[in-house]
């Protein structure tokens, strides 16, 4: 078996006394649904945020692809090949759909390109179309991200994040706030992303926790509970009192 | 495929066109009826214009406010005259303050650009007094009462020259190098560096999770910012054959600010007409009354309450529903949509 593509260990972080993570360690296979669940409160967005650059660790390392990333800057880890959502909604929503996509898929035009005309990026173009037929909003091309439903909002979320061709995809809650029928879609989309890319995954939703997920990690009150296939981490006595006993 | 953003520089090109025709006119009107006076105002209207471009490049499109820009205009035209004082060459003169900013923009942006918003504001306000204030009193560079004297140079371009005391001549030479700047910043902003500006002003924090370095961004836009300002400033003394240190006040700085928000935030060409807009209201009025400031102030704010998005902000949409392809034309235009502020990233 290869390495895996992401390897969390020990990482810990404090707000004045709280431990908002403390000493978590896992790995995140290639090709693979991560998921992270716990409480409210539990540190999964500030694990995140440790991971993807938007938080200097206290200590612990975070690897990507075996190379040493902790606590580099968000724009390294990018180059690095790691991609986030936010679970509250983080767009330009003054620009359109397709330059939200544009602006994600530039990264992989040569850096000189940078100072051409924009269609001289014909590259980070194709991919902004391709991600436009893929996620359905072709016909919202030219549409405000901020005038999207929200639901679109949160598919164009996931599409900006893919649309730099991560190897690794941090989505934080994408169902957040989504119909039954927009959660059932976007279940199936994620699952979709796995040919290309390994995904680290934060749901709530414990029905399609069981459903996608290959591994679940839990946390609680910013410890590593348990980890391990979906049906051996609910069968879990520890998990059950403290994670579903409240469900 | 034509995107909004490139749509808007578009309209920004029409109506930009249309000012280039309306100077055409004026010159040719001018030296016809042997007009110094009014060609010598539209020069300095250009020349001021240049500041203001500068400022719009800074606040429209990356967001950052700049109280001080006067700062490089100033440096500009101080290095310029120093220049002509010993070697009348207009390209030396240009050359020289062109170098001169960039090294203090390099400075003043390691500088400013370690903060943002009201802070960036305060901090340029204040990098631009501190070094009005040190000109101020170096006696070598004239101290309060500036510089004067500055030969009247021949500018050669190819096998032409021009005098720059010739009103029409130097009229076209500032028109064509004013242009010349806001046709290099309209190509910067529409490049994929340009778009990333834009990605600045519309929600910062998300811009290092998209791969693009904040703070590279940001400097590199200050820095061409201040070339803008300066190369403009360095035009100053050949207008006036002298500089003085109120070029570096905050009256300046405000006057380019107030420029841009009359013609319109993150237009760019409205820079340019506010500009020209301001100077003719200033000798217009300023010729009724000696109270002129209280006037521009009501103006000001008029225009701010009643065309927040200033004159082109309100002319171009318009503009833009002419020139715009079919698949561009049922939408609404962002102009007229109240921007949605982006959420906070949970830190
Ligand atoms: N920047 C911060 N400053 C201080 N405390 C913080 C900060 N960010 C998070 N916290 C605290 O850390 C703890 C973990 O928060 P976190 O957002 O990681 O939880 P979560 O598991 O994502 O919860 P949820 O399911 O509600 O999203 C909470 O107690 C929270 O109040
Ligand atoms: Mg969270």
């Amino acid at each position: 078996m290869s390495r895996p593509v992401l390897e969390v260990s020990d990482l810990s972080i404090a707000f004045g006394g709280l431990r908002a993570v403390d000493q978590v360690t896992f790995a995140a296979e290639r090709h693979r649904i991560t998921t992270v669940i716990g409480p409210n409160g539990a540190g999964k967005s500030t694990l995140f945020n440790m991971i993807s650059g938007a938080l200097k660790p206290l200590s612990g390392t975070v690897l990507i692809d075996g190379v040493d990333m902790t606590g580099a800057a968000p724009e390294r880890l990018k180059g690095a090949g790691l991609s986030r959502s936010f679970q509250i909604t983080n767009l330009f929503f003054e620009l359109t759909v397709a330059e939200n996509l544009r602006l994600a898929a530039q990264v992989l035009e040569p850096a000189k390109r940078a100072l051409l005309p924009i269609r001289c990026s014909t590259r980070a173009q194709a991919k902004t179309q391709a991600m436009l037929e893929r996620f359905e909003l072709t016909h919202k091309r030219d549409e405000l991200a901020g005038n999207l439903s929200h639901g679109d909002q949160r598919r164009l979320e996931i599409a900006v994040c893919l649309a730099s061709e991560p190897k690794i995809l941090l989505l934080d809650e994408p169902t957040q706030g989504m119909s039954h029928q927009d959660t059932a879609d976007t279940a199936k989309l994620v699952r979709s992303l796995t040919q290309d890319v390994s995904v680290l995954l934060i749901e709530h939703d414990i029905g399609l926790v069981m459903e996608l997920s290959d591994h679940v990690v839990v946390m609680h009150q910013g410890r590593k509970l348990a980890e391990g296939p979906p049906a051996a981490v609910r069968a879990d006595p520890q998990v059950q009192a403290a994670y579903f006993g409240h469900a | 495929m034509l995107d909004r953003l490139t749509l808007s520089m578009r309209a920004s090109h029409v109506l930009a066109a249309l000012l280039v025709v309306a100077a055409l006119v004026l010159a040719v009107v001018g030296s016809a009826i042997g007009d110094t006076f009014y060609l010598r105002l539209a020069t300095e209207a250009l020349i001021f214009a240049g500041l203001a471009l500068s400022v719009d490049l800074l606040l429209g499109y990356s967001g950052a406010l700049s109280l001080g820009q006067a700062l490089y205009f100033g440096i500009g035209a101080y290095t310029s005259a120093l220049v002509l004082m010993k070697v009348p060459s207009f390209w030396l003169a240009m050359g020289a303050a062109a170098g001169m900013t960039f090294v203090c923009a390099i400075i003043g942006g390691l500088i400013a650009n370690r903060v943002r918003g009201v802070y960036f504001a305060l901090i340029t306000f204040g990098l631009a007094q501190v070094v009005a204030k040190v000109v101020y009193n170096i006696r070598d560079l004239g101290a309060s009462d500036g510089m004067i004297g500055i030969p009247v140079i021949d500018i050669g371009i190819g096998p032409f020259s021009v005098s720059a005391g010739n009103p029409v001549g130097f009229f076209l030479v500032v028109l064509v190098i004013i242009m010349a700047l806001y046709a290099a910043t309209a190509y910067l902003l529409d490049t994929p560096f340009g778009r990333v500006l834009t990605a600045l002003k519309a929600n910062e924090k998300r811009v290092p999770f998209l791969g693009y370095s904040v703070w590279r961004a940001r400097m590199v836009c200050y820095l061409a910012a201040a070339l803008i300002a300066g190369l403009s400033g360095a035009l100053y003394p050949m207008l006036r054959g002298f500089v003085s240190p109120e070029l570096m006040f905050f009256m300046t700085s405000g006057n380019a600010v107030i420029s841009v928000i009359l013609g319109g935030v993150g237009t760019l060409v409205g820079a340019l007409y506010g500009s020209v807009f301001l100077v003719i209201i200033k000798s217009v009025i300023g010729s009724w009354t000696d109270h002129y400031l209280i006037i521009i102030g009501l103006l000001f704010m008029a225009g701010v309450l009643f065309m927040p998005k200033g004159l082109i902000g309100f002319v171009r949409p318009h503009v833009e529903r002419m020139i715009a392809p079919r698949h561009l034309r049922e939408t609404r235009a962002p102009e007229q949509d109240a921007p949605l502020k982006a959420e906070e990233v949970k830190p």
